[in-house]
């Protein structure tokens, strides 16, 4: 998601959209690659619906959480309270919540997946929803965990707005993952 | 502060939030389910979907982070009116998000074409791309504005709430007017 704080300056809808609109592109050729992903399983998806049922989820929740470190990160680097030391308890901390979150939605994902499976009748075991799940989100919450420190330190280190454009391909790039990641786990688990 | 203190203040904060965006996102799931069936007359669509949702979350989150800023700031009355700042912003905001549905199409034309897997024409693609886009614009738009204005003026902090809605939003009216465009282009060109 793009919050532009840092170019809030100009409040003119053509200096609005020359400023926005190549990064929209950029955004669309990076994430372009879950799509060709997404159109690669059609036949897995065909088989299974409800794997499609989650693909919404699975590649919008691994940027959620990206968004939800990187801006309480670029908060404490604004603050000086933070300077990427190991031993910096509340740090972890973050890490830790950050966690225990997708750990909650993804257990959430796979039983809500499961419950609308059995009322629509195209379903899979609860166990292999889970397994699902679980593994190809718990990846991506690492995956947007690393992704979230390098941009927000680096967007830090060089003075650039993180909200401008290091948050926004943070998170396409997070939602690719996701894609990826799921698909292929899918793929593993379900023996296609 | 006490050991978890930090821990805990995060989970609170941000669960309500995920689980949201994890209803909004099953929805969509469900409508993603119906589109597989019109993927057969439209070789190549699904590659677009992601990246129709996306887009969904890069332009009017922006437009969402502006209005809320803009509402910190005192820049802007919580309220819809002939004020030049919410105007250009709201235009900015359809020409973005109408003008990037059109280059989705393209480049999801042009990437099947490298890629050499089959394909339906390029002006299909567009067709469904500008209709959902223009439908989806205007709905984000407005329910944007009148959520976040109500949110501002009852005592929320807008900045916490653009996020779950324009992931929520985003999803399930990205994906409903995407089903609606696939079958008005499917009637349109026979």
């Amino acid at each position: 998601m793009i919050t532009p704080q840092g170019s809030l300056g100009s409040w003119d809808a053509k200096q609005i959209v020359l400023n926005m609109f190549p990064l929209l592109v950029v955004l669309s050729i990076i994430v372009l690659a879950a799509g060709i992903t997404l159109e690669d399983a059609e036949e897995m998806l065909n088989e299974y619906g409800i794997l499609a049922v989650m693909v919404p989820t699975m590649v919008d929740m691994g940027g959620n959480l990206g968004a939800i470190l990187s801006s309480r990160l670029s908060t404490r680097f604004h603050l000086g309270t933070t300077e990427l030391d190991p031993r910096d308890r509340v740090l972890w901390e973050n890490i830790a919540a950050i966690l225990a979150l997708a750990l909650t939605i993804f257990t959430a994902l796979a039983v809500g997946a499961y419950a609308l499976g059995a009322i629509l009748g195209f379903g899979l075991p609860l166990s292999t929803l889970l397994v699902i799940s679980l593994v190809s989100g718990m990846s991506v919450a690492v995956i947007a965990i690393i992704f979230s420190f390098a941009a927000t330190y680096a967007s830090y280190r060089l003075g650039i707005d993180p909200d401008d454009a290091t948050i926004p391909i943070v998170t396409n790039v997070v939602d690719v993952c996701g894609m990826i990641i799921f698909i292929g786990v899918s793929a593993l688990v379900l023996g296609l | 502060m006490t050991t978890g203190d930090e821990f805990w203040s995060i989970y609170r904060e941000a669960l309500p939030i995920l689980v949201i965006a994890l209803g909004g996102g099953l929805f969509a799931g469900l409508v993603l389910e119906g589109i597989l069936e019109s993927v057969e007359r439209f070789p190549g669509l699904l590659v677009m979907v992601p990246v129709f949702l996306a887009t969904r979350g890069n332009v009017y989150g922006a437009l969402g982070g502006r209005i809320s800023s803009g509402l910190h700031q005192g820049l802007l009355p919580p309220k819809f009116e002939r004020n030049d700042r919410l105007v250009n912003a709201v235009l900015a905001s359809f020409v973005n998000g109408i003008g990037i549905s059109i280059v989705i199409g393209v480049i999801t034309w042009l990437a099947l074409l490298i890629i050499g897997w089959e394909s339906a024409a390029l002006f299909e693609f567009v067709g469904i791309m500008f209709i959902a886009g223009v439908l989806t614009s205007v709905v984000m738009i407005v329910g944007l504005l009148a959520l976040i204005f109500a949110g501002y003026k009852r005592g929320y902090d807008p900045d916490n709430l653009v996020g779950p809605i324009v992931t929520t939003l985003g999803d399930i009216f990205g994906m409903v007017f995407l089903l609606f465009s696939i079958g008005l282009v499917e009637v349109m060109v026979g």
